[in-house]
């Protein structure tokens, strides 16, 4: 560290002339540039003259000044072309430091003129003892990898694929069954255009085929994720295919000579099927395949693939016929380590088990119960003309049931709306109804909750005479004359009258809940799940995100989606995936320092780090992995020998602003006020107060903080011990903290300070934390006045001299 | 006097092998009892030092004046500002006095 002694230079900018209205500038400028470290201190009219930024260069090329401060009010923008020009002249960017005294109420009326030119010259002095200890930064750059691994190549998987290989990004795809195309390629139709949806995935598996940079793993699934940003290292387990790819030529001449039969629609990696074909249209559809089949869900890759568990001993007649000699059935399961950039989860939904509402319609009682997922095979297969099924009850179709929200928006099972399900509904009679005109539809709904577009489905369907809806949950029994039909008593809510059908065949829509492989990637990454227990990070600013930076989650992994909505969230996903693609990561150089010399290794930074970033060097000592760090300073604020800073929000950089802030700009009797704002919402509605001319009261000097957590109780002692009558401490409301939970443990921290205050005989209330929204300037200049209030009736702090 | 740790308010440092209170001890007395909250395990060797006082970040711990500073009920409770510590000390009749001393710790 250099131990030069800083040069500083004040410029006081009022271009509009209105605080030198109010207070006398150029007394402050004189003051100023007697303070000890000062080197030249003007009142300057335009800071954006040439002429200015020319004499500013010659002092910083001369050696004259070598950190700048500028007084009034700057944009953020303004500020970043200020130290752009000067940056040419070598002056750090870091080396400037912003003193806006209009923010805090100087030249915003004429009460007070004298308290407002004193509180001017308090003001720019603490930044003077902030601007000795800046040092200059420069970013760091890491090296990183710029390839990505996504785990799912469902619709949003393939999607996210698409968008890295046409920036020329190397993709890992990672796959748990044998084949591409997850759950859409179960589907018959989607919504709201009812096309195929096999077309849908051949039109993004287009730009897959023959790129040279997808490198497709079926069969596997990631069991570690180690490292941050840009250097991932996912660790990955895969099941023998048995078949190799790249000879495979997809002829199908081991399928002939196969003698083993399996029911169709089961995949060998998964110990059950996809959803619960025994109980419900299993039974009725005949169809089989080999163990030897083409991938599942989708062929692609186009490679076969064996089910080897379902082989009969010392049976090879595969590898025998095989005119490429691409079956090997010796192979093993294989683990390989993967370098990634990105992570990026896709990995799904699964059918909220039906088996778990079976009490209420008859699903696995009754084989002509079945969920909607079984009703797609059955369209698809009812459009495709094939006619296999084990005829009764589905040949001929009468009357169809259509129960909704089964397991959805039910506190017992999923609380929440799965949001697809009533336009799927909408989706399925429709195609039924073009397969068989003359069917009846019955509609057993508590809500109909078409949204967007949707609507004009749904208004469509309603038109037609023979589709009922009926509000309100039916009863199933077996019919009274015996047949195979199904009895469905309901009773409808709007004419209070009971509705009696005889159903040949009746749909469960059932709810979508976080896959299996989603519920796996949670515990492998370490993420947590949200309440309703899907991958998020934060829902609304940064819904993609997750807690690691790094990794992202798209598609039904965040949620309930339709096929339309999970590929916008999967785009989405994939743009923001593509930061840590670079080849390289830059880290903005405000990340946290640990002084080993003052830390004690007590563990707590590692404990409270919302994104847990940091872990322990060969010594012992904390260390942030900064590819992870947000830079949100919570570790700053939680450590006990205040050892951590971040850099250019040092600890010492706030106790040198503390130490000279003389609160005695106001009389004796009035509060002086230290409020610590946090930059997302405090300090925005602290400036929105000033910007509407709410004239927020004098007393109060605000500090921007990063985060409410990043506030360090030595600091907060510090103000008392100077005199200082009240601390605010100002941060997000709960569960809005875009650090997790930095509100929280700032509540917890200045608790306890409240408590040792006591235990000193001071007020404790002379520390008080709140919770203040961006759009609450009003109410946060009622906090303020509030608390003069209080503390006024407290009395001077009894460190105040 | 030996200190008193507050088991409610003491958290053990996060329950990891060796809370603060332990490692600043200068006569290893401070430790981590079964219910994961520190305590001093030998009150008579004590010399009332106040580092665990000063370093616990929950302000769990108090020290009792020894009589013959203060009888009964006086109080002496620092408080850790960065480079400084505010001194706190009241006496039976409850009157209070108050130092602030700078740390050379820079």
């Amino acid at each position: 560290m250099e131990k030069r002694i800083p040069k500083i230079g004040v410029y006081i900018c009022d271009p509009g002339g209105k605080v030198g209205k109010v207070i006398d500038l150029q007394i402050l400028a004189e003051k100023c540039g007697k303070t000890k470290g000062v080197e030249h201190s003007e009142v300057i009219a335009d800071p954006w003259s040439e002429e200015f930024l020319s004499g500013v260069r010659e002092k910083i090329g001369a050696g004259e000044i070598d950190r700048i401060i500028w007084g009034g009010r700057f944009t953020v923008r303004q500020q970043e072309i200020l130290k752009e020009k000067l940056t040419e002249a070598t002056l750090n960017p870091y080396l400037h430091e912003w003193c806006d005294l209009e923010l805090h109420g100087v030249g915003q009326n004429t009460e007070g003129t004298n308290v407002q030119q004193k509180k001017a010259l308090s003001l720019v002095k603490m930044a003077i003892a902030r601007a000795k200890h800046l040092q200059p930064l420069e970013p760091l750059d890491i090296p990183a990898t710029d390839a990505a691994v996504i785990v799912g190549a469902g619709i949003a998987g393939l999607h996210v694929a698409a968008s890295f290989l046409e920036r020329g990004k190397p993709v890992h795809l990672v796959e748990q069954q044998s084949g591409v195309g997850g759950k859409v390629a179960l589907l018959s139709r989607f919504y709201p255009l009812n096309c195929d949806p096999h077309c849908g995935l051949e039109y993004v598996l287009k730009s897959l085929r023959g790129s040279d940079k997808l490198t497709l793993h079926t069969l596997s699934k990631p069991t570690a994720i180690e490292g941050a940003a840009g250097n991932f290292l996912v660790t990955l387990q895969t099941e023998p295919r048995y078949v190799d790819e790249n000879r495979c030529n997809g002829c199908g001449l081991c399928t002939e000579v196969c003698p083993v039969d399996l029911p169709v629609y089961t995949d060998n990696v998964q110990d059950e099927p996809p959803f619960q074909w025994e109980n419900g249209i299993g039974s009725m559809i005949r169809d089989t395949r080999k163990a030897i089949h083409p991938s599942l869900p989708y062929a692609f890759p186009e490679s076969y693939v064996v089910d080897r568990q379902a082989c009969p001993e010392g049976c090879a007649k595969c590898r025998d016929i095989c005119p490429t000699q691409a079956i090997e059935l010796d192979q093993v399961p294989s683990e390989r380590n993967l370098k990634a950039g990105a992570v990026v989860a896709t990995t799904g939904w699964d059918p909220y088990p039906l088996s778990k509402m079976s009490a209420y319609f008859g699903y696995g009682s009754y084989p002509n119960v079945i969920g909607n997922l079984e009703m797609e095979q059955l369209l698809s297969r009812m459009s495709r003309g094939i006619d296999n099924l084990s005829a009764p009850p589905v040949k001929d179709l009468k009357t169809v049931g259509f129960v909704q929200c089964v397991g959805s928006r039910n506190k017992q099972h999923l609380s929440y709306c799965s949001s697809i399900c009533c336009s799927a509904t909408i989706k399925q009679i429709q195609q039924l109804k073009s397969i068989q005109p003359e069917v009846t539809c019955v509609v057993y709904y508590q809500d109909m909750r078409c949204i967007g577009f949707e609507e004009d489905m749904y208004q469509a369907v309603k038109k037609s005479e023979d589709i009922l809806f009926v509000r309100g949950f039916p009863q199933i029994t077996g019919s009274e004359s015996g047949s195979s039909q199904l009895l469905a008593v309901a009773e409808d809510t709007f004419s209070g009258k009971p509705v009696k059908k005889d159903l040949d065949l009746l749909v469960l829509a059932g709810g979508m809940q976080l896959s299996q492989a989603g519920q796996d990637f949670a515990e492998v990454s370490g993420l947590p799940l949200n309440e309703n227990n899907f991958l998020t990070g934060h829902y609304q600013c940064y819904p993609e995100e997750s807690q690691r930076s790094g990794i992202l989650s798209g598609g039904c992994a965040r949620g309930p989606m339709n096929v339309s909505q999970s590929i916008d969230s999967a785009n989405r996903a994939a743009l923001k995936a593509l930061n840590f693609l670079d080849g390289s990561i830059s880290i903005q150089p405000t990340y946290p320092l640990v002084d080993k010399t003052k830390c004690d290794e007590c563990k707590r930074c590692v404990e409270e780090c919302p994104f847990a970033c940091y872990h322990y060097d060969e010594k012992g000592f904390p260390e942030p992995d900064l590819g992870k760090c947000r830079q949100c300073g919570n570790c700053m604020g939680t450590c006990p020998v205040a050892a951590i800073s971040l850099n250019n929000f040092t600890i010492k950089q706030l106790a040198a602003q503390i130490e000279v802030l003389e609160n005695s700009f106001l009389d004796y009797e009035e509060p002086v006020i230290l409020a610590f704002l946090c930059e997302n919402d405090a300090y925005l509605a602290a400036r929105a107060a000033v910007d509407s001319g709410l004239n927020p009261p004098l007393n109060a000097i605000y500090v921007k903080v990063p985060c409410a957590g990043a506030v360090n109780n030595a600091v907060v002692a510090d103000a008392l011990a100077l005199g200082i009558d009240g601390i605010l401490i100002a941060g997000c409301s709960d569960g809005q903290c875009h650090y997790v939970n930095g509100n929280q443990l700032v509540l917890k921290r200045s608790g306890d300070l409240r408590e040792k205050l006591t235990t000193m005989m001071i007020e404790p209330e002379r520390v008080r934390s709140e919770s203040v929204e961006i759009q609450e300037s009003t109410r946060f200049v009622e906090i303020l006045e509030d608390y003069i209030k209080d503390l006024k009736e407290l009395g001077p702090n009894p460190f105040k001299i | 006097m030996a200190p008193k740790v507050d088991f409610i308010k003491c958290d053990g440092c996060k329950a990891q092998d060796e809370p603060l209170c332990e490692q600043v001890c200068p006569g290893n007395l401070m430790t981590l009892g079964e219910n994961g909250k520190a305590y001093c395990r030998e009150t008579s060797d004590c010399w009332d030092c106040m580092s665990c006082t000063k370093i616990c970040p929950v302000g769990a711990i108090e020290t009792r004046m020894p009589f013959q500073l203060g009888y009964h009920g006086a109080k002496l409770i620092p408080m850790m500002g960065t480079n400084t510590i505010t001194w706190t000390c009241i006496d039976i009749d409850g009157k209070v006095e108050r130092f602030r001393c700078k740390t050379r710790t820079d």
